[in-house]
């Protein structure tokens, strides 16, 4: 057992460091910047898609190298990529799609030419996922289903120009048999998109409702009663993919730099000894979540399954999160409250109220945590 | 000991639980938030008629002179009505001042017209240079013949706009950070130099910066002594922490409530919620938070009640102590309604804004759990 890194990991992390410091876009450049820093990715050889396979343009890491990867791209915000194409229907598309559906959806999705949203959870249907109802009826002729139901808390459904669907289409049996994988436009004239205004007053989830939507069958991804099967196996990569570890060590140094902003007796907010403890506690346990999803990574790389482990970074690593939001609220104080056009005290105090309400969605969104220790004791535990 | 309601105090607390559950539903609430002033003119008249405007004022300047337990039942029944009329500015806090530090010319000349519901009042004490140390206070009052010259700005000022008066701390002598040489003035809002700036609150109340350039005021605006202004602002901030604790109080029991509703009703996994042994858990450890924090808000009060010794100590302990129930209780209601407790169409998520607020308000659970350790 060994923690140093290989001279040619070494050699690869010297390598990302320079290409982030030559290529990273920074403040509003993040956004018209944007395209030009995933071409640039691209152009090292896949690093626009580090986690596909090389025979689907990727870049072939090995698991040490993904997690170097991931850990130094994870040092500095960088322009964000939308999770729903690459990293959750791509793998479905590669590992059960035809070739012909390979072809067809995978540049859209890498190139960002074409916004995914995932229509998964329904208003019966939130943690106990199986129970989903919208229903896909084939037609006599066998050429197309009829889709017909709702589907909720669906991000960025908005501006989404297609939608993967699971859609039940049969009722016999146990819960997870009988659903079916559907890819379906967003511009069908049966698809409606209601807006949901979250805590905090922003949009990004919806509602969509399926109303008669034909969809033909050359959009059914795999077999049909088969869906559970291909999405339960991407939850698991969606869970650790949630994690957000290397942005949680970023914001807990941010957080840190907020709290010594504020003034309070003689010294700063982060003087203050309960508030101090709160911020070591955070880090001892980044530390330990690193490492761990370092050895989920290990088990990956030595040809194993992620596994129902990685439920544990999910778990706690939405957890610290939402702590560290906590602490930026705490650092903005009274100034948390001003929610109008103008900022008024900290630069960090108007994002830290909107990060802490938002935040509180990440314990409940990919299976909320109590859900996930369930998941654990079950599949891990092996407890019933 | 007397742990008791009296029947006074069981019929306020039932008027304004009644006035409540016809008025204020969440839509109605709602509706205010967004309006122009941000609450209601109409509703403000009707506290004055019922009397609630009066409830804390002596009965010499038009009150009922009740006390400060009288002022807890109120605020928690407000706490659960989500209450957006500016009763903490005007009442706890403008006319708290006064009802300890004013003169008997002052307190003529406000108490009776915030009673009968005339004149709004709020406090401007933060400064950005160290929002939680009442210390700090940067802001001038220099004296010029006959006058105070007050320049500065206070941050976060709750209900700014609507009020007519503020009472505003300034520096009459010493340093920046000097304990001493702090006195508290009231200006009248249209007064020249005043310049403000409004905003909505994320917890659906309003609030302004306040910007003084060498406003005038004569020497009789100083309420309380010269220079020791920080001990009135400290028993002042104390009644608004009684008074937010109540009303946390409050909004945590319509949370718990709540979602124990919600959970029986909320099926998944072929059961309700409230069948799931860690949901059942949730709720009681919800109940018990609750119910600390509402012990330690009766006991905190009863004591400020009495001014006894201890009282700033369990204020500490209470401020803290709100915090950290707050936090559990409205983080827990939010993860047991899931994605529907995100929404702002629900309830929940407007007592989760607020209980956040109220850990803000006069210093957050880290200060007070500091003050309170020593």
């Amino acid at each position: 057992m060994d923690t140093s890194f290989s001279s040619e990991d070494l050699a690869f992390q010297k390598r990302v460091r320079a290409f982030i410091d030559e290529n990273v876009p920074s403040g509003m450049a993040m956004w018209t910047e944007r395209s030009k820093w995933f071409e640039a990715l691209r152009e090292q050889g896949g690093w626009d898609v580090p986690k596909w396979p090389e025979h689907f343009g990727g870049p072939g890491f090995t698991a040490t190298q993904r997690y170097i990867f991931d850990s130094e791209m994870g040092k500095q915000p960088t322009p964000p990529q939308l999770p729903f194409g690459v990293g959750m229907l791509a793998p479905i598309l590669m590992n059960y799609g035809s070739e012909e559906q390979q072809q067809r959806f995978l540049p859209g999705i890498r190139d960002g030419s074409v916004n995914w949203c995932q229509g998964y959870s329904e208003p019966g249907a939130g943690s106990d996922l199986a129970n989903l109802k919208t229903k896909a009826v084939l037609s006599d002729d066998g050429s197309h289903y009829l889709v017909n139901g709702q589907k909720i808390w669906t991000t960025l459904a908005h501006i989404a120009h297609w939608i993967f669907c699971l859609t039940r289409t049969s009722s016999d049996g146990a819960k997870q048999e009988g659903i079916t994988f559907l890819l379906i436009p967003m511009d069908d004239p049966g698809v409606e998109v209601r807006p949901i205004i979250t805590l905090g007053g922003s949009h990004s989830v919806n509602e969509v409702y399926l109303t008669d939507v034909k969809v033909p069958v050359e959009n059914r991804v795999g077999e049909e009663g088969k869906g559970w099967t291909y999405a339960k196996g991407l939850l698991a990569h969606e869970r650790s993919g949630l994690a957000g570890i290397q942005s949680s060590v970023l914001g807990l140094e941010k957080a840190k730099v907020n709290a010594e902003k504020i003034r309070i007796g003689g010294g700063t907010l982060l003087d203050l000894p309960s508030f101090k403890n709160k911020v070591g506690v955070l880090e001892a346990e980044l530390l330990a979540l690193e490492f761990t999803e370092m050895r989920t990574l290990a088990r990956v790389a030595a040809g194993g399954d992620p596994g129902p482990e990685s439920s544990i970074l999910k778990l706690k690593g939405t957890e610290i999160q939402q702590r560290i939001t906590e602490l930026n609220l705490e650092a903005a104080g009274m100034f948390a409250a001003p929610w109008g056009h103008e900022a008024f005290g900290p630069d960090f105090a108007h994002g830290a109220t909107q990060s802490y309400l938002g935040g509180r969605a990440t314990t409940i969104y990919g299976g909320a945590s109590e859900v996930q220790k369930d998941v654990i004791a079950k599949n891990v535990l092996g407890l019933g | 000991m007397d742990l008791a309601y009296t029947d006074e105090q069981n019929m306020l607390r039932e008027s304004i639980e009644k006035f409540l559950a016809s008025e204020y539903d969440l839509t109605a609430r709602q509706k205010l938030v967004s309006s122009e002033t941000g609450f209601s003119g109409q509703h403000w008249q009707t506290y004055a008629d019922l009397g609630w405007l009066g409830l804390p004022i002596a009965e010499d300047f038009g009150g009922l002179g009740g006390d400060l337990v009288d002022t807890m039942i109120m605020f928690e029944a407000f706490g659960k009505g989500l209450v957006v009329e500016p009763v903490l500015s005007t009442l706890v806090l403008f006319a708290g001042a006064l009802d300890i530090g004013g003169s008997e010319d002052q307190k003529q000349a406000y108490l009776p017209s915030i009673a009968s519901g005339e004149v709004q009042g709020a406090l401007a004490y933060l400064e950005a240079a160290a929002p939680t140390d009442l210390h700090v206070v940067e802001t001038t009052a220099v004296s010029v013949d006959t006058n105070y010259t007050i320049t500065g700005t206070k941050s976060v000022v709750l209900h700014a706009a609507s009020a007519d008066h503020f009472l505003v701390s300034a520096r009459t002598s010493g340093s920046a950070d000097d304990p001493a040489g702090i006195s508290l003035f009231l200006v009248p809002a249209d007064s020249d130099g005043v310049s403000r700036k409004d905003y909505p609150t994320v917890d659906g109340l309003r609030a302004s910066e306040l910007v003084f350039d060498q406003v005038k005021v004569p020497q009789t605006a100083c309420v309380g002594n010269l220079g020791e202004g920080l001990t009135l602002l400290q028993r002042v901030i104390n009644r608004g922490i009684l008074a937010i604790s109540a009303e946390a109080v409050g909004a945590m029991q319509v949370l718990y409530e709540s979602t124990i509703e919600y959970t029986k009703q909320r099926e998944q996994f072929d059961h309700p919620l409230a069948d799931f042994q860690v949901v059942k858990h949730r709720l009681t450890e919800m109940f018990i938070e609750y119910n600390l924090a509402k012990s330690l808000c009766m006991k905190a009060t009863m004591l400020e009640n009495q001014r006894t010794d201890d009282a700033q100590r369990h204020i500490h302990a209470l401020k803290f102590l709100v915090g950290k129930s707050s936090r559990f209780v409205g983080q827990n209601a939010v993860q047991l309604h899931g994605g529907m407790g995100m929404t702002e169409d629900l309830a929940v998520a407007h007592y989760f804004k607020r209980l956040m607020m109220i850990d803000a308000t006069f210093g957050h659970t880290d200060i007070h759990l500091q003050a309170f350790v020593g």
